[in-house]
């Protein structure tokens, strides 16, 4: 008997050893949902039905780190703020520069563009039953802005209200030296607080009676329903915020409140919108279920629930795809061919009309469809530092002695641009995006103002790139590099390092292309490229310690403004030091394209713009890449603005 | 024997003050700018603010003030109240689980206890009494079987099995799902009908009377145990055939053949229990294993326990989260050891005398 079970079990997990070894030989495993081609066509229909129509599950990596939309500056969060809270206008279907009213019934914009009155929709109700007020929205906005901080997306609302550069709540204080630091804000003068406080009231009033809220901004500004058509422009029950914690409403008491960080904010794990959804149960780390508002001031969802699931794993999502038990996974770009196997329909992003076009089956029995084509709202680039500062272990010896590179090396634009000639766009865009990407011509991406397709662009020229080196002057005796007889960057070479955020392999990638091309022209260039833990990289480019950077952005609101910014005066011009007359030029027409309200006057202004950031090449725009997006062909209604931080749940159903 | 206890208890301290010593000493390894990143959300804003924390925290200090302040945490001046101390149970703030670490592994830990009580079996005496019988069967047909079972099982990776049973039985046959439990038994779950008396969630669902649920938990948990025990087994086997082998050439047990004995009681009452130290010391090791997290199988089923935990922490460079986990680690591994030498006590008599 004994031997008996013996032989058994051992038979058993032979089996099993060899169905494993043929399952993985055979390439595939046929998915429950993927129906054979000889099947009939009723019994493919039925595969496409989903196991419960009513629950929607997305299967994904990366959690929100807050449910607060004043805080929210994620795409894990604000997804889950963009289902819960509404804002007072909405992005117009997958169009990204067209509004439609939500929580504001109409809007009206003063004669000089500054004073914006929403009149504010009746008869909507918050999930716990309380009705939306105009007082909830002023209160909004207002303990947005008292909120501040780095870590929240408030600084694009507070150049709204304050004036450009006006990056936070602290600059009406004390001229930004306190951002981030609340103990040194509530060390400040009470009688500035108070006025800083008062400024933000004034300049966002409610009128209870006429059930309106007037906003009125520092100057005309282009982008401002961009901005606050965002998760950040959703709308609180201030009742509610109060009795759980956040600001009164006083102005004696906002420093107490200023930069709360998502672990302590009282409104990260709880949530009360006017939304299509309302927060049901979140199991950190596990998964985070949407229940649907069944008193929403519109339509109910067609779905019941809405589940996210946390998984890490790409072979564990995969599988619950096949399974049927996910609608939507996360797919890294180098798995994409795995999904691509088991496309049955296809959707093709036209670029011509911004929109998709009819969706194509191309093999009725495969169970995913696919979305691609569209472009992506970020970019990586690389960035010259003009002026290393001093302390930099990047520059070698800090001269021109064949060993390293004097801190002002790449002020020089010959410099730049002969690394700009020697960049391979086609090698990044093959081996980083498989070939599903454009080359930037411009900082602000296709569709916005500002855009030019056929403006000029550097591409990989080893002749050009030699030239321009030769025509380097870093010794500044008024001689070209290539012809000097003392001796110049041609024929002493350099040394320097080239820094990137560690375990990102695209900026690897990057950073490798421009290291390997720029010494196939002089053996004498040497560029090394250093991986550094996120938070040094960080605070070197900060310090503007590195002497070039790899490092991306991703758009917060779809205007050119937003690109601009950080490329021509912001956070990328500080980490590069431009110099104080080019980003003087910079900012007249970064603050005239922003105030412009005419958009063929605009184009004009970012156009002198390009040509001003072509001719000076303070950065290397690099790609932008095309969307991928895969579900199961049971799922419809699925509206891709690529302004969105991921799903909106709204419209969607599933057969 | 109660002797032997104690002085095993005593020292329990000791190896403490050794684990905790260690793994501060690893976190000194980090400059004082990068160790900022344990007291700060996010990424540093300014140096200002860089540079108030290295402060604030004493991160500049001589080794033995920071250590004490580890393990003491310090008392704000204004508000009088105490900032970190892991004897006080705060280990600090998880990024990746959004939560404080101690609150994180409370609930995170009872899914892999959960999971540890219904591996153990198959893992441990499955193993062994597969390599009883290659023993016993010593170069005959289920003994060959035997050892080219245990040479896939030690050399197939955890995540290859793992991958390839998913798509087996889960995106294939759809019998045996990921995760912890399905969506409709979650609901009630987390619902006021059931009553959580232990925090596993077996044990929970049998009190609860609730066998829908204890069969819902157990199929979520076949594939984990599945392949925990087949990567185990071959080990389990490997060391249980050996040590009985070399059981079964010693004398007495000719001697107890010899005396007309039926060979079920030469093999179950005179070899095996002598076989068995070697097999303890293996057993204690892998409930350690099991209990600590197992990192790959817990992530490739998504099953909710410290392993995944750990392991997404350790993927974001989430260092207070790692460190608070191999605090934790070592505590388990102290008890498992304590336990493990006292079995070893209660099957060898000998180690009590020396």
């Amino acid at each position: 008997m004994s031997n008996r079970v013996v032989r058994l079990c051992a038979k058993a997990l032979c089996l099993l050893t060899l169905a494993g070894f043929l399952a993985a030989c055979s390439g595939r495993i046929p998915s429950a949902t993927a129906v054979p081609d000889s099947d009939p066509a009723g019994t493919q229909e039925a595969a496409r039905t989903s196991p419960d129509p009513a629950t929607f599950v997305q299967v994904t990596f990366g959690e929100p780190e807050t449910l607060d939309p004043a805080l929210g500056y994620d795409t894990a969060s604000n997804e889950m703020i963009l289902n819960i809270y509404e804002p007072l206008i909405f992005y117009d279907g997958i169009h990204t520069d067209r509004f439609v009213p939500l929580l504001a019934e109409s809007w009206r914009v003063s004669d000089d563009g500054r004073v914006y009155t929403f009149k504010i929709r009746s008869g909507v109700t918050f999930h716990e039953g309380q009705t939306l007020t105009a007082e909830d929205v002023a209160y909004s906005f207002q303990r947005g802005l008292l909120l501040g901080g780095r870590n929240s997306p408030q600084w694009l609302l507070a150049e709204l209200f304050f004036g450009v550069g006006v990056e936070d709540i602290t600059c009406l204080v004390d001229g930004c030296a306190s951002m981030d630091d609340r103990d040194a804000l509530a060390a400040q003068d009470s009688a500035a607080l108070l006025a800083a406080c008062q400024q933000v009231k004034a300049a966002i009033t409610a009128n209870e009676s006429n059930g309106t809220v007037t906003m009125t901004l520092a100057q005309p500004w282009g982008p401002f329903l961009p901005t606050i058509a965002q998760t950040w422009g959703g709308i609180l029950d201030k009742d509610w915020a109060i009795a759980n914690g956040a600001w009164d409403g006083s102005c004696e008491t906002w420093q107490n409140y200023y930069a709360e960080p998502a672990e302590s904010n009282p409104l990260s794990r709880i949530a009360n919108g006017t939304g299509p959804f309302k927060l049901g149960e979140w199991k950190v780390g596990e998964e985070l279920i949407l229940f649907r508002n069944e008193n929403y001031w519109r339509e109910p969802a067609r779905l019941a629930r809405v589940v996210t699931k946390y998984v890490s794993e790409w072979g564990t999502r995969f599988a619950m795809m096949q399974a049927g038990d996910a609608d939507i996974v996360a797919v890294p770009a180098e798995n994409r061919s795995q999904m691509d196997a088991l496309v049955g329909e296809v959707c093709e992003f036209d670029a011509d009309t911004a929109r998709y076009k009819p969706c194509q089956v191309v093999n009725d029995s495969l169970p995913y469809r696919l979305y691609r084509g569209s472009p992506t709202l970020s970019r990586t680039d690389m960035f010259f530092n003009f002026q290393v500062a001093e302390g930099s272990n990047y520059i070698g010896s800090g001269k021109l002695d064949g060993n390293g590179i004097p801190p002002d090396f790449f002020s020089d634009v010959h410099i730049r641009r002969a690394f700009a000639y020697c960049f391979d766009w086609d090698v990044y865009i093959s081996d980083v995006f498989n070939g599903e990407a454009v080359q930037s011509p411009v900082i602000p991406l296709a569709g916005m103002p500002g855009y030019q397709a056929d403006a000029p662009v550097y591409s990989y020229d080893p002749a050009k790139c030699e030239e321009e080196f030769k025509l380097a002057d870093l010794d500044n005796d008024g001689i070209p590099a290539g012809s000097d007889p003392e001796g110049d960057v041609w024929t002493t070479g350099f040394r320097l390092q080239a820094l990137y955020n560690q375990g990102n392999t695209s900026r690897q990638t990057i950073a490798d292309i421009l290291a390997i091309n720029v010494a196939s022209i002089n053996n004498l260039f040497v560029i090394e490229t250093v991986g550094l833990p996120w938070p040094t990289f960080l605070r070197t480019t900060r310090n503007r310690q590195a002497p070039y950077f790899v490092s991306g952005w991703a758009e917060d609101i779809h205007d050119p403004h937003n690109w601009y910014v950080p490329y021509t005066i912001g956070s990328f011009a500080l980490r590069q030091s431009l110099p104080k007359d080019l980003q003087t030029q910079f900012r007249n027409l970064v603050n005239r394209g922003a105030a412009e309200t005419d958009p063929a006057a605009r184009q004009r202004i970012y156009e002198q713009l390009n040509r001003l950031f072509y001719d000076q090449t303070p950065t290397i725009l690099l790609a932008v890449a095309t969307g991928h997006t895969f579900e199961q062909r049971w799922v419809h209604g699925t509206l891709l603005n690529p302004i969105f931080p991921g799903e909106y749940f709204y419209p969607m159903y599933k057969d | 024997m109660t002797n032997y206890i104690i002085r095993r208890l005593l020292l329990v301290p000791v190896l403490l003050f050794g684990v905790t010593l260690l793994i501060f000493g690893m976190l000194q390894l980090l400059d004082p700018d990068e160790r900022v990143s344990l007291y700060i959300r996010g990424d540093p804003k300014s140096d200002a603010q860089v540079n108030a924390f290295i402060k604030k925290y004493c991160l500049d200090c001589p080794f033995y003030i920071q250590y004490k302040n580890w393990l003491l945490g310090t008392v704000d001046t204004v508000t009088g109240e105490r900032e970190g101390g892991i004897l006080y149970g705060n280990f600090g703030w998880s990024k990746t689980g959004s939560q404080p670490v101690a609150q994180l592994i409370a609930r995170r830990f009872p899914n892999t206890l959960d999971l540890t009580l219904w591996a153990i079996g198959p893992v441990i005496f499955v193993g062994i009494w597969l390599g009883v019988q290659a023993a016993v069967h010593h170069n005959g047909i289920i003994d060959q079987v035997a050892r080219i079972f245990s040479i896939v099982g030690t050399s197939f990776p955890t995540f290859v099995f793992g991958l390839l049973v998913l798509m087996i039985f889960y995106a294939n046959l759809q019998w045996f799902p990921p995760g912890r439990l399905s969506d409709e038994f979650t609901r009630v779950v987390n619902s006021d009908q059931f009553t959580h008396y232990t925090t596993l969630l077996t044990i929970d669902s049998l009190l609860n009377g609730r066998f829908d649920i204890f069969l819902d938990a157990l199929r979520h948990m076949f594939l984990p145990i599945l392949t925990l025990s087949y990567i185990s087994w071959a080990t389990f086997l490997r060391v249980t055939r050996g040590s009985m082998l070399e059981t079964l050439r010693q004398e007495y047990v000719v001697t107890a053949r010899a005396k007309g004995l039926p060979e079920r009681d030469v093999i179950h009452k005179h070899a095996k229990p002598n076989a068995m130290l070697p097999v303890v010391t293996l057993a204690g090791f892998t409930v350690v294993g099991l209990m600590g997290g197992v990192i790959i199988t817990e992530t490739v089923f998504n099953y909710p326990g410290i392993g995944s935990a750990a392991a997404e922490a350790s993927v974001q460079l989430d260092v207070v989260t790692v460190l608070g986990f191999a605090l934790f680690n070592g505590l388990i591994l102290i008890v498992a050891n304590l336990v493990v030498d006292i079995l070893y006590a209660v099957v060898d008599p000998r180690v009590r005398l020396s």
